[in-house]
C-alpha cells in the first residue's frame, strides 16, 4: 500500500507538468486550429533559458523560473512568426509541417550551441525531503506540483473569466465572427501562443531542475506525451487535458514502481492506441476539425 | 440626406471564379436597402467585402471615408455590425457572453450594461435565457440573439444576411416587424434576403443582383411593381 501511495504521488508531481505542456498544445490547436509540433521545443528552451539564468543572471529560484519562461515565450513569438503567421487558414497539415520544421531546427539549433550532450543545472532549490508516515517527497517534487496548478487555475481562470479569454473562446468557434466584432485574431493568436509557450517553459524549468539537466532533444519525448493527452482527452474541456495529463503521470509511476521502469514510456502509447480504437474522439469529446 | 455607405466597382472572386462584378450601391443615413437575388449571385459576397472578410477590388466609403483594405477588426470600430447568415453565434458561450463580445471593443462599463438591458426589453426572451448557452436557443431567439449582438455595440451600419433564413414564417413577420423599429430608432441597415416580397416590404429602396451583376436597382414601390421583378423573384 505504501508502495502504491508513493507512486500515486510522484506520478501526480510528474504529471502536472504533462498536464501544463499538454494545455498549450490543446489550447493551440482548439483556437488556430494548428498542431504546434514546434511546441515540445517550448518545453527545452524553459530547461536551457533556466540553465542560461543560473549561470549569466541569478541562482534565485524565481529568477531562474522567470527566465526561463521568458525564453520559451520569445522562442513561441519566433515560431508564430516563422511557422504558423504565413500559412494561417491553410489546410491543418501545412502549419503541420511548417512547425515540424521549425521544431526540428530549434532542437539542432540547441545541439549547435549547447552541445549533444545534456547540460548539468546546478540545483536551485534545497534538497530537501519531507516525511509523512511512509510517504516522502521532496521540496523540488512540490515546487513543481505548485507551479503547475498555480498555471492550470490560472488558465481557468483567464479563459473563463476575462475579456481576452472570452475572446479567445469566440476565435476558437468563429474567427471570422470574432473578427467582425472587433477582436484582432493575429493578436489572438499570438496570445495563446505565448500562453502556451510560457506554460511548456515553466515545465520546462521545473523538469530541469528535478533532474538537474537540460539537453537538445529533451522536448521530443514530453512533446509525444502532450500530444498523447490531448489525443485522449479531446479538446472539448480543458479540464480533460488536465485530468489526463496528471494521471498519464500516475499511470507512468505505477507501471515503474510495479512493473518494469523501461516500459514507462511505453505507458502513454498504449494508451492512445486503447483509447483511439474505444473512442476515437478522445474520452471527453473534441471539436470537428 | 447623407450618405453612410458607398460602393463602387466592386469585384469578389474566388480564385478564378468570380462571385461580384462591378455592383455598385448607396445607402443613405436612417434608409434599410436590401440586396436581393438568386442563390450564388453574389449578396453575401458584397456583405462580406464590406465587412473586409474577402478580397475585393473597389471603393467602399463610410461616410466618404474609404475602409476598404482595413482589417475587419477595424472596420468593425468605424461602427460596422454584422448578423451572418445562419445566425453564427458563439454557441459555447452563454447569452450574456455572446452580448459581451458583441461590446468587445466598446468595453463592458455601465454604458454596456444599459445598453444589454435596452435589448432585453426589445427581446424578453434573451433576459430569461441570459445565463444559458446560445448554442442551446431556439432557432428564432438565435436570431434575436444575432441581433442583440450586432446592437449593444451601437452601430452607424447594420448589415444582415439572410435574416429569415430558416425560421418559421410567423416568426419571420415579427422579425421583420422588429428590423423596422430597430430602423425606427435611426440604425441604417443593409440587407441580404432571398425572401424577396418580405424584404420589399420594409425596405426603402433596393439593389437586384444576379450572377454577380447589377440587374436592376429602384424604390420598393418600382420594384415591386416591375413585371420582370414579379416574374423572377416574387412568383407571379
Amino acid at each position: 500500500m505504501a508502495l502504491f501511495l508513493q507512486q500515486v504521488l510522484n506520478g501526480l508531481m510528474i504529471g502536472s507538468t504533462y498536464a501544463i505542456v499538454a494545455l498549450g498544445f490543446s489550447l493551440v490547436f482548439s483556437v488556430m486550429r494548428v498542431v504546434n509540433m514546434a511546441h515540445p521545443e517550448f518545453f527545452m528552451a524553459g530547461a536551457f533559458g533556466a540553465y542560461l539564468t543560473i549561470r549569466y543572471v541569478t541562482a534565485n529560484f524565481f529568477g531562474v523560473l522567470a527566465g526561463g519562461m521568458l525564453v520559451a515565450a520569445v522562442v513561441g513569438l519566433v515560431v508564430e512568426r516563422l511557422a504558423i503567421r504565413p500559412v494561417r487558414g491553410r489546410y491543418v497539415l501545412i502549419p503541420f509541417i511548417a512547425t515540424s520544421g521549425v521544431g526540428l531546427a530549434l532542437q539542432h539549433l540547441a545541439e549547435r550551441v549547447f552541445g549533444s550532450d545534456p547540460v548539468a543545472i546546478p540545483p536551485v532549490v534545497p534538497t530537501v525531503v519531507y516525511s509523512l508516515g511512509p510517504l516522502s517527497v521532496t521540496r523540488m517534487q512540490l515546487v513543481t506540483f505548485a507551479i503547475a496548478a498555480v498555471l492550470m487555475v490560472g488558465l481557468r481562470f483567464y479563459v473563463r473569466n476575462t475579456k481576452w479569454g472570452r475572446a479567445t473562446r469566440a476565435v476558437a468557434e468563429r474567427p471570422e465572427v470574432a473578427a467582425a466584432f472587433g477582436v484582432d485574431v493575429d493578436f489572438v493568436s499570438r496570445l495563446t501562443i505565448g500562453i502556451s509557450a510560457l506554460m511548456a517553459g515553466a515545465a520546462g524549468v521545473s523538469i530541469g531542475i528535478l533532474y538537474t539537466s537540460a539537453w537538445a532533444f529533451m522536448g521530443l519525448l514530453y512533446g509525444l506525451k502532450s500530444f498523447v493527452c490531448m489525443l485522449v482527452a479531446g479538446n472539448r474541456h480543458i479540464e480533460g487535458v488536465m485530468v489526463i495529463g496528471l494521471l498519464l503521470g500516475v499511470l507512468e509511476a505505477l507501471v515503474s514502481g510495479y512493473v518494469t521502469s523501461t516500459l514507462r514510456d511505453a505507458v502513454a502509447f498504449g494508451v492512445l492506441v486503447v483509447v483511439l480504437v474505444v473512442k476515437p474522439n478522445g474520452l471527453f469529446g473534441s471539436y470537428s476539425v | 440626406m447623407s450618405l453612410l455607405l458607398r460602393v463602387r466597382d466592386l469585384e469578389v472572386a474566388y480564385g478564378a471564379v468570380p462571385a461580384v462584378m462591378g455592383v455598385a450601391l448607396e445607402l443613405p443615413t436612417g434608409e434599410i436597402r436590401a440586396i436581393l437575388g438568386a442563390n450564388g449571385a453574389g449578396k453575401s459576397s458584397t456583405i462580406k467585402a464590406i465587412l473586409g472578410l474577402v478580397k475585393a477590388r473597389g471603393t467602399i466609403e463610410l461616410e466618404g471615408r474609404p475602409i476598404h483594405g482595413l482589417a475587419t477588426h477595424r472596420i468593425h470600430q468605424h461602427g460596422v455590425a454584422w448578423v451572418p447568415e445562419g445566425r453564427q453565434l458563439f454557441s459555447t458561450l452563454t447569452v450574456h457572453e455572446n452580448l459581451e463580445m458583441g461590446a468587445f471593443s466598446r468595453g463592458n462599463g455601465p454604458d454596456f450594461r444599459s445598453r444589454v438591458d435596452q435589448t432585453f426589453e426589445m427581446f424578453p426572451r434573451l433576459r430569461e435565457r441570459r445565463s444559458q448557452l446560445a448554442g442551446s436557443l431556439s432557432g428564432g431567439e438565435q436570431q434575436m440573439l444575432a441581433i442583440a449582438r450586432a446592437l449593444v455595440s451601437e452601430p452607424r451600419l447594420l448589415l444582415m444576411d439572410e435574416p429569415s433564413l430558416g425560421l418559421a414564417p410567423k416568426v419571420v413577420q415579427r422579425l421583420f416587424e422588429q428590423i423596422q423599429e430597430i430602423n425606427a430608432r435611426g440604425l441604417s441597415i443593409l440587407m441580404v434576403e432571398q425572401n424577396a416580397r418580405q424584404a420589399l416590404k420594409i425596405a426603402h429602396y433596393a439593389y437586384l443582383l444576379e450572377a454577380g451583376r447589377l440587374a436592376a436597382e429602384g424604390s420598393a414601390e418600382t420594384l415591386m411593381a416591375s413585371e420582370d421583378v414579379q416574374r423572377a423573384y416574387l412568383g407571379g
